[in-house]
């Protein structure tokens, strides 16, 4: 069989240019030196990227198995960082300055809490080849690792960054499904979820609760919070079947929709390449999935199937939540677009998940 | 793994729901969005031609535009508001109270510039301009607003600018008329309108989220109106105003060979300046008056002709052959009409005809009618143009009316008697006329039979209308007609007994008939309408004076316009 790792090189490529062009779009005409070189620091990023996607995929992914305890830890390390020396933007603490770039913590705890679960649900007692996971009761089965899984979660929620968390939760959802863990148990476990929801309520903030509503909604505040779905969907909406064209996006570019780089970079690629081009980008992002599911699928390691899930499982959950959400259909959180929008920590985290992937792949070809 | 296949059924399915809503998005609700897009970021800044001026038959201007100007404060460019809205109060003159309260009620959006005053004089529109580097916010808008140098001069014949009706736009929408359209009401403004009326032009541009200026997608060119000039000599129309002020009624000189209206005032009257300013109290004073201010007599008011229709009637007979110059009625006061006494204002004696139109002598009409018979002499006023409008070029001109036996018997179900054929004779009765009708029939004397069609504008830019306007209908009348008639008409003025000799003292020769239009119960209407020079006539006149008494109170007037016009050396 052949090997996925040039495919995915090269869908990422073509997802990452399309992201630089879009970026590149929405930002020329901004003021400043700093927005003009925007897209430069993306084409870094990606370059970047590329190289630690090499350089994992050398590296067998059984080393993530010996590192999930200090990566986890590390992970939960930075993220309390972030609650002593963070930078506050846009009303919400969630990057590390490092020299001369911010660094989003919660990124990168994605990743660890994905490879803490895969190796905790691959577990094999020393004297049987069978999974010890398929022995687990409720609490070792599910409680112990939603422990583990709820402090990083529980701290990206503090940043405030609903969007992560919930999508670790999510992640956690769709492993347990796919490891041995008995259906009730998970259903117990989903029920208690929902009746915590008047609870959790009250923990979110104000402004995330304005979300939820105008999600329902977004016409009870079109000038707050709705503003910005109503814009985007305008900016798809206008895109129509054929795009306004590259650089004629006139909702992106005259600045009618807030965040046209980062988390709603789809509405500005919508707009100017309009339903076919939308199209063709869907199809790059469903190849690229595609492939994670393959790779999945033909591997026999329990650790490495469960990974490459995960991994597969984590992006493939942000670009349905980061699409829905600009189309209006999910509530708005503060989810990036994996590889089109633009940030550091997201596109070399993709990269780095991706060389995963491949690093799997190539282990399995060697069995 | 059948975990797995689930899972990842259900994302593919989630997948392709999201196709589904972009598909909706862009392709079946596109439009819609697109709209809304090119809503977000285009504005349209319209910019105002001037209205064509309307110019006297010199070319000088009696109604122009002038620039207003409107300071627009635009509360995005400036950091410190309230210092900057207290330096322009010091500049235009006001205290920064009102010009605060006129920022607040002006205030949209902040890139939206609001009005904080109106109409202010060139000098401190410059001086603001000139800080413009210090203040950013302060935008001058250059409106071209209706001006009238000579104030009421002429307004009937003008008319006045207003915000388009509902009527009107109905009727006009197909000539690109949109709503909030400054058109003409009433008078030339509004029968010209279509020539007069500017163009709006203006700039389409991109904005930003902001409202910020990013780049000009579009400019079309605002399109003055075409200038309009008049047949109206402003030197006369000043005369003649003067001579009519205080009185009730109205005046109308014409050059008889071609139509041309060379005066034509009507009074009361009112300023147009006012439906410029619009202060309602003004506006609700005029539209409220008794006096009608608005209304222009000459054209659109009907009155009893009175003696002057005896003009026509004289003609009738002598065309007719019912009489000639020798015939001759004693007049003593009074004639019997079947049952019933008509009354001579005075006791004239023997009267032929020159002599009973220069007396006005009420008996000889009535016996001359009852030769004429009522149809015939219905027939000679359409002849000369009564019962129709005379197709001047200004709106709202009446039919007038001239009733007929048969009229009567269809309309009031009566028998129609002579007594009413021998009212009819004198102009009183059903007879209703338009002082513009008097002076074309009068003129048709003055030019030797023709009857000309009114016209009031000479050229529409510079192009000369003047043979397209001219249509005169030659009546066919006998050259002992005209001649016969116009001597009487000269003697009315000659004669020591004439009606009008109040006019002999003039300096040149004219010629006219008087009447004293009766209008119980109240005072009679006073007419005079003639022409002059005598020997070569270059001006009809008509003057009406509704509810002015004796027709001798016309001639007054009358002879003070032609007293002035002579001083001027205007003849």
């Amino acid at each position: 069989m052949r090997s996925a790792k040039p495919n995915i090189f090269i869908i990422a490529f073509l997802i990452t240019l399309l992201g630089i062009l879009s970026i590149y779009s929405s930002t020329f005409q901004k003021e400043g030196r700093l927005w003009e070189d925007i897209y430069k620091k993306q084409t870094l990023w990606v370059a970047l990227g590329m190289i630690i996607f090499i350089i994992i995929s050398n590296i067998s992914y059984r080393r993530f198995w010996d590192w999930t305890y200090p990566m986890y830890a590390a992970g939960l390390f930075l993220l309390l960082l972030v609650f002593i020396l963070g930078v506050v933007r846009l009303g919400a603490q969630r990057w590390l300055k490092i020299a001369w770039f911010n660094f989003q913590p919660s990124e990168f705890a994605k990743l660890t809490t994905v490879i803490f679960l895969a190796r905790y649900f691959s577990k094999k007692s020393p004297n049987e080849i069978t999974l010890s996971s398929r022995r687990f009761g409720i609490f070792r089965g599910i409680l112990l690792p939603f422990v583990f899984v709820a402090i990083p979660m529980f701290l990206i929620m503090e940043q405030p960054d609903l969007g992560s968390a919930a999508m670790i939760f999510f992640v956690f959802l769709a492993l347990l499904y796919l490891t041995e863990i008995r259906l009730k148990y998970i259903n117990i476990f989903l029920f208690a979820v929902l009746f915590s929801f008047p609870i959790l309520w009250r923990v979110l903030k104000e402004y995330q609760k304005q979300r939820l509503l105008v999600f329902l909604n977004p016409n009870i505040d079109p000038l707050g919070a709705g503003y910005t779905v109503i814009q985007s969907r305008i900016a798809i909406g206008s895109g129509g079947l054929f795009g306004k064209g590259w650089m004629a996006g006139t909702q992106s570019q005259l600045h009618f929709l807030p965040e046209s780089h980062t988390d709603f970079i789809f509405a500005t690629f919508a707009e100017q390449w309009g339903f076919l081009g939308s199209l063709a980008l869907l199809l790059l992002y469903f190849l690229l999935i595609r492939q994670g599911f393959i790779i999945a699928g033909r591997t026999q390691d329990t650790f490495g199937k469960l990974l490459a899930c995960g991994i597969t499982l984590m992006l493939n959950l942000q670009i349905l939540v980061n699409l829905a959400m600009t189309m209006g259909a999910a509530p708005v959180v503060g989810l990036p677009l994996p590889l089109m929008s633009y940030g550091g920590s997201s596109v070399v985290t993709t990269f780095f998940a991706l060389g995963i992937l491949v690093s799997i792949d190539r282990e399995r070809a060697v069995f | 793994m059948i975990r797995q296949k689930v899972l990842v059924t259900s994302l593919v399915l989630l997948s392709l729901l999201l196709v589904v809503i972009l598909f909706n998005l862009q392709v079946l609700q596109g439009r819609k969005f697109r709209e809304l897009s090119r809503k977000n970021c285009i504005r349209l800044i319209p910019q105002q031609g001037a209205r064509g001026k309307i110019l006297d038959r010199k070319k000088r201007v009696i109604a122009e535009n002038r620039l207003s100007y409107n300071v627009m404060f635009l509360s995005q460019n400036t950091t410190d508001r309230n210092h900057d809205l207290e330096r322009v109060a010091k500049i235009i003159g006001v205290d920064s109270k009102t010009i605060r309260d006129a920022y607040r009620r002006g205030f949209i959006a902040s890139s939206v510039p609001a009005v904080v005053a109106r109409n202010i004089d060139a000098r401190k529109a410059i001086r603001l301009e000139e800080l413009k580097s210090e203040l950013p916010a302060v935008v001058i808008q250059f409106n071209p607003l209706r001006d009238y140098p000579y104030g009421k001069l002429a307004c009937h014949l003008l008319g006045y600018l207003g915000e388009i009706d509902r009527w009107r736009l109905t009727k006009m929408a197909d000539y690109g008329y949109k709503t909030k359209d400054i058109v003409g009401f009433g008078g030339v403004e509004e029968e010209y309108d279509y020539y007069l009326h500017q163009d709006e032009g203006g700039l389409s541009v991109e904005v930003d989220h902001r409202g910020r200026f990013k780049r000009t997608i579009g400019f079309q060119p605002p399109r003055n109106g075409i200038d309009i000039q008049l047949t109206l000599s402003l030197d006369i129309q000043q005369i003649v105003e003067r001579s009519l002020d205080g009185h009730k009624g109205c005046v109308i000189i014409m050059e008889p060979h071609s139509g041309e209206i060379i005066a034509m005032a009507s009074s009361p009257s009112f300023n147009p300046s006012i439906f410029i300013d619009r202060s309602p109290k003004q506006l609700s004073d005029i539209f409220n008056s008794p006096d009608a201010p608005l209304i222009n007599r000459s054209i659109s008011g009907a009155y009893p002709a009175g003696s002057l229709f005896k003009v026509v009637v004289a003609a009738a007979a002598l065309e007719t052959k019912k009489i000639n110059s020798s015939t001759t009625f004693i007049c003593d006061g009074k004639t019997v009409v079947g049952n019933k006494e008509f009354l001579c204002w005075d006791t004239h004696s023997l009267q032929d005809l020159l002599a009973a139109i220069a007396h006005s002598c009420n008996v000889f009409f009535y016996k001359t009618g009852l030769l004429l018979g009522a149809q015939t002499i219905h027939d000679y006023a359409i002849k000369f143009g009564f019962g129709r409008s005379t197709g001047l070029d200004l709106p709202y001109e009446i039919n007038g009316f001239i009733p007929s036996p048969l009229w009567y018997k269809l309309n009031k179900f009566k028998k129609w008697y002579d007594g009413d054929t021998a009212n009819m004779s004198i102009g009183q009765g059903y007879v209703l006329v338009t002082p513009i009708q008097i002076v074309r029939m009068m003129a048709v004397f003055a030019n030797g039979g023709y009857l000309v069609r009114p016209y009031i504008v000479k050229a529409i830019g510079n192009k000369d209308i003047s043979s397209s306007q001219q249509k005169a209908v030659y009546l066919n009348l006998k050259d002992t007609t005209i001649k016969y008639i116009r001597d009487g008409l000269r003697r009315v003025v000659s004669d020591s007994a004439g009606t009008g000799n109040v006019l002999a003292g003039l300096s040149i020769d004219v010629a006219g008939k008087t009447a004293t239009a009766q209008a119980p119960p109240d005072k009679a209407h006073a007419w005079f309408s003639g022409f002059f020079p005598y020997q070569n006539p270059r001006f009809v006149i008509c003057v009406f004076l509704e509810h002015g008494g004796p027709g001798y109170y016309a001639c007054v007037v009358a002879q003070r316009i032609i007293e002035g016009m002579i001083s001027g050396g205007l003849i």
